[in-house]
């Protein structure tokens, strides 16, 4: 009899968690650790974010999903793994403290078999002078409940340009080195488009903020498309978007403080820059969640199991070098920690070997560059192949150091709509598909990315798809009628 | 002052949307057309499949 813990409940942890517990029978436990009472679907909290959605249709309580699916679930967060035991355990257990369930601030010791840890990032808005709806003057989409709180401020400021009044919208980046480039242009278009069909363009004064070396980077290094008779990087799509809407955009933008009047950004030839704005949305730095690591004599071990951006060591390969030397193969394959093989860290819990984009750095020495995006598609992916390895171990179809099932993002393609508006006959996306997600220039030395399998297409039809996703992903995480029939 | 107007004034050379292509009438008029969508529907899930297909080993 196996214990399996997974630690989040998000795409990544939801997804191992429903799949374990299908594959598996009931003599093997499977308990999930979470803080969060939802699961949220977080692609549709763009659409919360403009008032075209309502926080209770993007998400659902966990606990009676995981009840009636014989899941053990403990409203809590994680605060340490021993992975070796010691405090009189044998086998290795986590740490936990109730967050819900009647036991607020209770501890705990699970001890598992096999361990996922798929806690998702950390929101780091305190990395950032002033930024986040916490404790800043700007709003974010990160969360459904942020994503409300940005809709009741764009109201706000829709208000003011309906009573005459001109508006500065600053949508982006709010750190150096965030990253969800991808979802902040979906947020500055979507807002577009309601101030548009309001026709209230004229009293808006829009601009994309991003620390992206050009707009289309998406933190991938951008990609290059097959369109109308030419290769065309996203760059110029992505401009395109942005100058068909006059909406301004400032690049290589570095920003390291806010007030409830400007933001301070510099930018990567070293000067610093303020810009006004009314309302702002901007995407805060990521890390892990801080969790500690102790061995078997309460020795800490955090250094070990995790980067000091507290994401999890996994099987890549970390070793330093430079952008000219990275290859496919530094990434992971089934997200394995090398020293406790049993611990797993799917979707955004593990560390990158590096950033996808070139790395640059600011005569000031701030590095300007995105972080790697780990969006839902390679992150439910790895949540899978996670749990069909630790399936085929209980088993006795594989064993630890031989792991069939890989997942590597070197090696997989993702898809990925971006909202520029919501509408059945009048919304648009720009569906893209990217092919492998990390460019292999091995494999594909002339644009790192095959150009069959690499496409971008703007229009109606995107929208349908996205519309339609949310749908379909809400049904499959629900766990409704062959939910395991329909891909990550 | 609202972006647009200030571009009516000014001449489109030298700003950053200066060089970004911007699509036709014809153009946008084809990204919301529901007949070429309804078909374009069905090329793109065809399209996503296949990245599905080639997800993971």
């Amino acid at each position: 009899m196996a214990r399996i813990v997974v630690l989040g409940s998000g795409i990544a942890g939801h997804t191992s968690a429903a799949y374990l517990r299908k594959w598996l029978n009931k003599s093997h436990e499977v308990v999930v650790v979470s803080p969060n009472e939802y699961y949220q679907f977080v692609p549709s909290n763009i659409w919360v974010g403009v008032g075209r959605m309502k926080p209770e249709q993007i998400r659902f309580k966990l606990e009676p999903k995981y009840k009636k699916w014989g899941i053990d679930f403990r409203r809590a967060k994680a605060t340490s793994i021993h992975p070796e035991g010691g405090d009189g355990h044998e086998k290795p257990f986590i740490q936990i403290e109730y967050v819900g369930q009647g036991k607020e601030g209770q501890t705990e010791s699970i001890e598992y078999d096999y361990l996922v840890n798929a806690t998702g990032p950390a929101l780091r808005f305190d990395k950032t002078e002033g930024l986040g709806p916490d404790n800043g003057t700007t709003v974010s989409v990160c969360n459904f409940n942020h994503a409300a709180h940005a809709w009741e401020e764009l109201q706000k400021v829709i208000k003011k340009m309906e009573q005459g009044e001109n508006q500065k919208i600053v949508i982006g980046i709010g750190h150096p080195g965030a990253t969800c480039q991808g979802a902040a242009f979906e947020y500055i278009l979507n807002v577009y488009h309601e101030i548009d069909r309001r026709g209230l363009t004229d009293r808006a004064e829009i601009t994309f903020l991003t620390n992206e070396y050009e707009v289309g980077d998406f933190a991938m290094g951008g990609a290059y498309i097959k369109y109308g008779g030419y290769i065309t990087p996203t760059k110029i799509f992505t401009e395109s978007f942005l100058a068909e809407r006059e909406i301004r955009w400032v690049k290589r933008a570095g920003v390291h403080k806010v007030d409830k009047e400007k933001i301070y950004y510099e930018t990567l030839d070293g000067k610093y820059h303020e810009m006004e704005y009314d309302f702002s949305m901007l995407i805060p730095a990521f890390s892990g969640p801080g969790l500690k690591a102790f061995d078997k004599n309460g020795e800490d071990i955090t250094s070990k199991l995790f980067k000091p951006n507290g994401f999890m060591v996994v099987d890549a390969d970390y070793t330093p070098k430079p952008y000219e030397e990275w290859k496919a193969s530094d990434w992971p394959e089934v997200v394995q920690n090398p020293d406790y093989k049993n611990i797993f860290a799917p979707g955004i819990a593990f560390a990158p070997p590096h950033t996808i984009s070139k790395p640059f750095t600011s005569p000031n020495g701030t590095k300007i560059v995105p972080a790697p995006p780990r969006t839902g598609m390679p992150s439910g992916v790895m949540g899978k192949i996670v749990a069909q390895n630790i399936r085929d171990v209980i088993k006795g179809k594989a064993t630890l150091d031989t792991l069939k099932h890989k997942a590597s993002m070197a090696k997989m393609g993702a898809a990925c709509i971006v909202s520029a508006g919501y509408g059945m006959t009048n919304g648009m996306a720009a569906t893209m598909t990217v092919f492998p997600i990390v460019q292999n220039w091995e494999k594909y030395p002339e644009f790192g990315r095959s150009l069959t399998f690499t496409i971008g297409e703007p229009g109606l039809a995107g929208h349908w798809l996205k519309w339609f996703m949310h749908y379909m992903f809400l049904h499959k995480a629900k766990g409704y009628p062959f939910w395991w029939l329909l891909p990550e | 002052m609202g972006h647009k107007s200030h571009l009516t004034r000014i001449t489109r050379g030298y700003t950053e949307f200066s060089y970004a292509p911007i699509p036709t009438k014809f153009t946008k008029f084809m990204r919301k057309c529901i007949i070429y969508q309804a078909w374009r529907w069905i090329v793109l899930n065809i399209k996503i499949l296949r990245i599905v297909a080639f997800g993971h080993s």
